[in-house]
């Protein structure tokens, strides 16, 4: 358990060789990420958001420029940092409750304080009942749902999630953005969305930085100044929404 | 009903070969009643010869069977987790697959005699095959995207091993297990043809070839397919527990 | 299920990255060439110490005999045009009983795949015949047929056409629903709706059923010839084998893998030539795909 510190992305580059050809998918990023914020990225495809993700959980190491967590350069992975994907990868051979439960094989906690802290998170995200299923037996949506759980259960203090309702349908997106919210405002730790939605991006964020392609590079940060628990409906939500549209579509791109 | 149309064919059959014996429409030595072959099989069972080579066949089939994919799960996983092994070994084990499996069989005889040893290795060496693999492609194919979700949680390259290749692995492992069944049975009643001593099924079958006694034979056949039917019963529900936790396609 | 259909499905449905590089290695590929050289260290080093064995007589040269002896022998097998003789032999006796089995399963398999009846009453015998192993004919074939060419063409044609039949037949029952649907949209006549739809969605199934087959062809005509030939291959196998000149069975050996060889990618040659149409990925096969 751990207060969440500053991220800070400093002049983080990075490129792709393929075919002989450079491509820079990265081109001099600068951010900061506080604390407990909720941070939406948002850009066309091909403009580096999921690398962005990568550099930042720890599973790609090869870039040029410094991340920061809390002051200590980011090397490899960590329990501090987790992660949901867009497939929610779940091991197909472990029921909810043993997939839940993975993030903390590692830890030092007893095996009561283990159990407690799964059971909490399944009914945290809202699968109580489910626990002894299969993935196979979830939905989308659910098997998701036991994704973040799993990303929360041994309390990073930042949880990236790439595009993790971008294979649901738009009912149960709808529905799962609600409860992150919920889950956010519960949980309180960092978190950074990657996802094309803006809707979703604009409803769920702190702040919206909109990513444009080759080089990937800021090319807007747009604040979202309406208090939590948002409204889909509320005017200077759309307002914005529109705003960061604008700024997906713009000049550059 | 309609399921009794299955037995009109066989029930034609066992007809016809009545009366192509009873009334010597054929040559008896070559054709035996069906009567006599039933005899020959409950009194070979109760002088208590047949259970001893039956029993002789599955003990060899068995030991080479787990020999076999026990090496096979080993080489199929040094060969699956490390570049280095599948490299090195790949080409070879496809090189040397190509030559029908029999063939071995004299040079084998050669260096390892005609006795059991010779006769378990080979059928060790033909389960060998079918489970390196699949246990190869098994480990090959758990996605990355399961040990990336491994590296975020920091698992040890043992925990890695163990928690997500293996049961990733272990449907392809079973599967190769299924197949090393049905080609060990093959194989344990060919090394019994081609290294006749000892006791056994096949060994039964050459006796009584040799002997012109067709209803030895015919007993030996219907024990062979006896024996294959259950060994494909237990590879298909082998295959059927490990489908518990995967999606049921087609 | 049978050991033909098990083995069948679950073969087929692994497509080895091993065997992949092993044809990419035959397509004479000639990218990472280092990598290439890693897999010949083995049998290089093997090759090496097989030699070294035979010089310093670890064994006696019966048992052991210098590689240098066997690539002689069969230098002479082949300029005697010995082994040609012998290889013709194999393969005649292949290609005839390859040819009857499959013939034979191909009427069979479509005819238990077209009509529900004559499945109905052929497939139980069929299914019961088949859970007796190829090998397990033999001695009774022997008794029937004797120890001549006849003999060997009946076992390899059981042995072809049974995983022929089988794969016929499920390619006809598992013709995908959706191709089956635009037909009756279409509102195809029966023969059409055969013609156009059924055989072609069949042929994939068709050619897996030709591929094993053939293995199974190949096995058991070395099979028979090592137990009752006095031609071919196989026999020079046992020839070599009962003269104590192991040089000509492992002449014998390299030969049978490469004829083998040889005729599986023949016909995954005509394959790939027959299915360019093929999707790359494939459907249906007895291993479900990792989520």
């Amino acid at each position: 358990m751990a207060t969440p510190g500053i991220i800070e992305i400093i002049d983080v580059k990075k490129q792709y060789t393929v075919d002989g050809e450079n491509l820079q998918v990265l081109g001099g990023l600068n951010l900061s990420i506080q604390p407990g914020e909720f941070l939406s990225v948002v850009g066309v495809s091909g403009c580096g958001k999921s690398t962005l993700l990568r550099l930042l959980i720890g599973l790609d190491a090869d870039y040029e420029g410094e991340i920061r967590v809390g002051g200590a350069l980011v090397r490899g992975t960590s329990l501090e940092r987790g992660i949901v994907f867009q497939d929610h990868r779940l091991f197909p051979w472990l029921t909810v409750r043993e997939n839940v439960g993975l993030g903390l094989t590692n830890s030092s906690w007893s095996d009561a304080e283990k159990q407690k802290a799964v059971q909490e998170h399944i009914e945290l995200v809202g699968l109580a009942g489910f626990e002894g299923a299969y993935p196979h037996q979830l939905s989308g949506g659910m098997a998701q749902r036991a994704a973040i759980a799993r990303g929360l259960v041994n309390r990073p203090s930042i949880l990236l999630l790439d595009e993790p309702f971008g294979a649901l349908d738009a009912l149960t997106r709808s529905n799962l953005q609600q409860e992150l919210q919920r889950i956010w405002q519960t949980e309180k730790i960092s978190m950074v969305l990657v996802t094309h939605d803006v809707d979703e991006a604009v409803i769920l964020g702190d702040r919206v930085v909109v990513l444009h392609a080759r080089p990937g590079r800021i090319e807007r940060v747009v604040e979202i100044d309406v208090p939590h628990p948002r409204d889909r409906d509320n005017p200077q939500l759309k307002r914005l929404a529109d705003e960061v549209r604008e700024a997906i579509v713009g000049p550059h791109n | 009903m309609k399921w009794l149309r299955g037995l009109v064919l066989p029930v034609l059959l066992l007809a016809t070969w009545e009366l192509l014996t009873r009334y010597h429409l054929v040559n008896v030595r070559l054709l035996v009643e069906p009567g006599r072959v039933v005899a020959t099989f409950l009194r070979e069972l109760r002088e208590g010869e047949l259970l001893s080579q039956l029993g002789a066949s599955l003990a060899r089939d068995l030991g080479g069977a787990t020999l076999g994919s026990a090496a096979g799960i080993l080489v199929g996983t040094a060969m699956g987790t490390s570049r280095f092994y599948d490299r090195l070994l790949g080409s070879s084990f496809h090189a040397a697959k190509q030559v029908a499996i029999f063939a071995w069989i004299p040079l084998m005889s050669v260096w390892l005699g005609t006795g059991e040893p010779a006769k378990v290795v080979f059928i060790a060496l033909s389960a060998f095959y079918p489970v390196v693999l699949n246990t190869f492609e098994g480990i090959r194919s758990v996605g990355s995207q399961y040990v990336e979700v491994a590296r975020v949680f920091r698992f040890t390259r043992l925990q890695v091993f163990r928690r997500v290749i293996l049961p990733g692995a272990a449907p392809s492992i079973l599967a190769g297990i299924q197949v090393a069944l049905v080609y060990s049975w093959l194989a344990t009643i060919g090394a019994e043809y081609l290294l006749a001593a000892g006791p056994g099924i096949g060994n039964l079958m050459i006796d009584g070839r040799e002997s012109f006694q067709m209803d030895k034979v015919l007993v030996g056949v219907v024990l062979v397919g006896a024996v294959g039917a259950s060994i494909s019963a237990l590879a298909s529900a082998i295959g059927a527990w490990q489908l518990r936790w995967r999606v049921t396609s087609a | 299920m049978t050991q033909a259909q098990l083995v069948n499905g679950l073969e087929e449905a692994a497509p080895s990255s091993v065997v992949a590089a092993g044809r990419r290695n035959l397509s004479g590929a000639l990218h990472g060439l280092r990598r290439q050289a890693l897999g010949a260290y083995l049998p290089l080093l093997a090759l090496g110490l097989w030699a070294l064995a035979a010089d310093r007589h670890w064994a006696p040269p019966q048992i052991l005999p210098a590689p240098r002896l066997v690539a002689q022998t069969l230098g002479e097998l082949i300029s005697s045009g010995e082994l040609l003789q012998h290889v013709g032999i194999s393969l005649a006796r292949v290609a005839g009983g390859f040819l009857l089995g499959g013939a034979l399963g191909l009427v069979l398999g479509t005819a238990m795949g077209l009509s529900r009846r004559v499945e109905q009453y052929v497939h139980p015998l069929f299914h019961a015949l088949n859970q007796v192993p190829v090998l397990g004919w033999l001695p009774l074939a022997m008794m029937v047929f004797g120890i001549g060419e006849s003999l060997k063409v009946v076992i390899i044609a059981q042995a072809s056409l049974v995983p022929i039949a089988i794969n016929v037949f499920e390619g006809i029952r598992r013709v995908p629903r959706q191709y089956v649907e635009v037909a009756r949209v279409f509102e195809f006549s029966r023969a059409q709706y055969l013609r156009k739809v059924v055989f072609p969605a069949t042929v994939p199934s068709l050619f897996v059923g030709l591929r094993y087959g053939l293995t199974l062809a190949w096995l058991s005509l070395v099979t028979v010839e090592l137990l009752a030939s006095s031609e071919g291959l196989g026999f020079l196998i046992v020839w070599g084998r009962q003269l104590f000149q192991l040089d000509l069975v492992l002449a014998a050996i390299v030969s049978i893998g490469v004829v083998g060889l040889l005729l599986d990618q023949g016909l995954a040659w005509l394959e790939a030539r027959l299915l360019h149409w093929r999707p790359k990925a494939s459907w249906g096969g007895a291993k479900a795909g990792a989520q």
